[in-house]
Parts: structure tokens; sequence; C-alpha cells
């Protein structure tokens, strides 16, 4: 998968998990601060990654996801 | 916890409880109290909630009790869920639905622009996964004769509680489920009924917009004041037991008294202090809306 397909995937995860829609998406965006999630969008965000992409994510890497960019950097990585 | 009283209530009996995520919740405190009133049982929840919340520390408390993950908005996982359990278990006397979740709630969308397919997601999670519960409960036979299923309701499924938005009609919903499945149950002396319980601090119930002042407001309202997580669980205990054979299809309200009181002066005082806070006001859709001096 390029990186462009993933950034594609994420983003389509982060629009059916939080409701906002693709253009409010930015790769700085905060999950928080700027998407909304409140800590149980996090847990099922990171969940859906491990899902969509078969990938495990420990709790302490999970941590260190704030920002898009970082979950794209993170799932291209592995 | 272990210096209270406690009263073999549901010695030798089995069940599950649905939902507990950590010790603030109701769930959580019903599945301690079942254990120390002799019963054993299994813990379910879904698995995101497993990660976000404590259940394994639960399940070392109640005795190393089974871990179930299930989803109960999907008919498969709860299907497996129940094979699972009576494999682990045997066949339960009790089941209890502590489970709610609106995103809508949660992304704190008025009431007029819910997202359908989040209210769709409220009303199948919170209000027809008791539905499913049943029905796979029974085609699986894990119900013994005179067990007790109890669900966790809310005096919103009954009156407007303007911010609980979504899952007022959840909750709606889930106390018509008990009642269309009462008679349905009580062929083989199994009991169905909700617990109305007064607005408590979980993880849930803090995600409602101006909680903390609805939490004083009922609490001004109650002669008995708000119940607890813990009393609520103490309560669900006779629900559980063969002291209460004979009540099914019952909204049991257990809030103090709240729900037959009128008003008192504290908590109109209160109340206007709430309007006058704009920015829950806003939060609310109230903005407009101005208390006469």
């Amino acid at each position: 998968m390029t990186e462009a397909e993933i950034k594609d995937k994420v983003y389509d995860i982060i629009v059916s998990k939080m409701g906002v829609n693709k253009d409010q998406i930015k790769p700085e965006s905060k999950f928080s601060d700027d998407l909304g999630a409140d800590s149980l969008d996090t847990v099922e965000l990171i969940m859906e990654l491990e899902n969509e992409f078969d990938v495990q994510i420990p709790d302490e890497d999970a941590e260190k996801i704030g920002t898009v960019q970082q979950a794209i950097d993170y799932i291209v990585k592995k | 916890m272990s210096e209270k009283a406690h009263y073999g209530l549901l010695k030798g009996k089995k069940g599950i409880v649905f939902g507990p995520l950590d010790e603030s919740s109701i769930g959580w405190q019903i599945a301690v109290h079942a254990y120390r009133e002799g019963a054993s049982i299994a813990i379910s929840n879904v698995a995101a909630a497993m990660r976000f919340g404590n259940t394994d520390e639960l399940s070392a408390l109640c005795g190393n009790a089974p871990v179930i993950v299930c989803d109960a908005s999907k008919n498969d996982d709860v299907d497996s869920c129940f094979k699972e359990l009576k494999e682990k278990v045997g066949k339960v006397d009790f089941i209890v639905h502590s489970i709610g979740m609106s995103q809508n709630i949660r992304k704190q969308l008025p009431y007029e622009e819910l997202n359908y397919e989040w209210f769709m997601k409220t009303l199948d999670v919170s209000g027809l996964s008791l539905h499913r519960l049943v029905s796979y409960a029974l085609k699986n036979d894990v119900l013994n004769d005179g067990a007790s299923v109890l669900a966790l309701s809310y005096i919103a499924s009954q009156r407007n509680y303007w911010t609980y938005s979504d899952m007022g009609d959840a909750k709606s919903l889930l106390e018509s489920i008990v009642r269309s499945y009462g008679p349905r149950l009580a062929r083989r002396g199994i009991r169905i009924n909700t617990i109305s319980q007064s607005p408590t601090y979980t993880k849930a119930g803090s995600g409602i917009p101006g909680f903390e002042k609805m939490y004083e407001y009922s609490d001004l309202m109650s002669p008995l004041g708000n119940a607890s997580a813990v009393e609520c669980a103490e309560y669900a205990m006779t629900v559980l037991s063969d002291l209460s054979r004979k009540v099914t299809m019952q909204n049991l309200f257990h809030d103090g008294g709240y729900s037959s009181m009128g008003a008192t002066i504290p908590m109109i005082k209160l109340a206007h202090e709430v309007l006058n806070d704009q920015e829950l006001a806003t939060r609310v859709g109230l903005e407009d809306f101005k208390p006469s001096a």
C-alpha cells in the first residue's frame, strides 16, 4: 500500500469514527483538540487502524499518536 | 468492601454482567456485589471498552470471573458470547444489561440535528441490545427457569431531559422491550425489569453536557438524595435474588424519591443559576432563553 493510499484510508476512518468532514482533516490536525476526539474515540480509532491495516499498536505507541500525520507515519513504518 | 454486610442472597446462582467499564460503572458495582452475595459470574464488554477500561481488575475482584468480549450490537458476537458463557459458567440465573452509548451526546449535536447513523447506533447499542441478549440467551438455552434479567434505565425515558438527547429515546425503547418480553419470559418464571437510577457519576454519565448541574438538581429534588452506583448495586441484588420472584415488567425507581417529587425552592433557585450560565446555555441550545428575574 502506498503512503497516499494509507493516508486516504486513515482519513476515511477518521470521517466515519468522528463524524467530521474530510476537508476538515489536515495532516497536522490533533485528534483531541482539532477533531474533537474524546478518550474513547482515541481508543476506537487506534483499534480501527489495527483492524484496517492488520498491525498491533501497543498502548505505549498509541499514546504517542496525537496527530493525523503521526498515525499515517506509524502505519507506513509498520 | 469486605467489612460490609452481605446476605448470601445469590448463593449458588450464576450470572453475567454486560458493560462494566471501570469502578465508577454501575455494572462494575453490580458485578462486585453479586460476587460478594455468593454468585459466580462472567463479565462482558466490547473490545474497545476492555482496552479503555479496567476489566481485568474487575475479573480479579470477582474470583477470576471469565471475561467475554462481545459487541452487544452484533448478532454473531452475542450468539458466540452465550455459547462461551454456557461452556465456561453454565446456564445462568441472571443477566445484567449495563450498556449504553450515544455518539450524538459525545459529540454534543443538538437534538434537532442528530446524525441518524449515530442515532440508530444509540438505539441499537443502548436499547435493541437488550432484546438481542434475551433472544440469543433463549436460543442458546442459557437461562434457568426463574432467572432475572435486569437492565439500567433513567427517567429521561418518560420525561424530557433536554441534554439527554437520543439516549432518552433509547431508554424508552429499552423499557418498552422489557414490557414486551415480560409475559413471554414469565411462562418460565423468568423476570425482566429495569432499574431507573439517579444520575450517576460514571464515564458514560459524565459525558452528558451539564451533567454536574443535572446531578445537583436531581440531588436537591430527591428527599433521600441521589442514589450512588454502590447503592444501585445493593438494590439490584434484591432484584436478582429470589426475594423478588413476582416482580416483572417493572421500571423500578431507585432515585431517592426523585420521581415522585414536584418542586422545591432550592431546586428553582438552581434552575435559574443553570439558565444564567451562558456557556452551558449555549451548549444546550438555550442561549436565547432568559429566565425572568
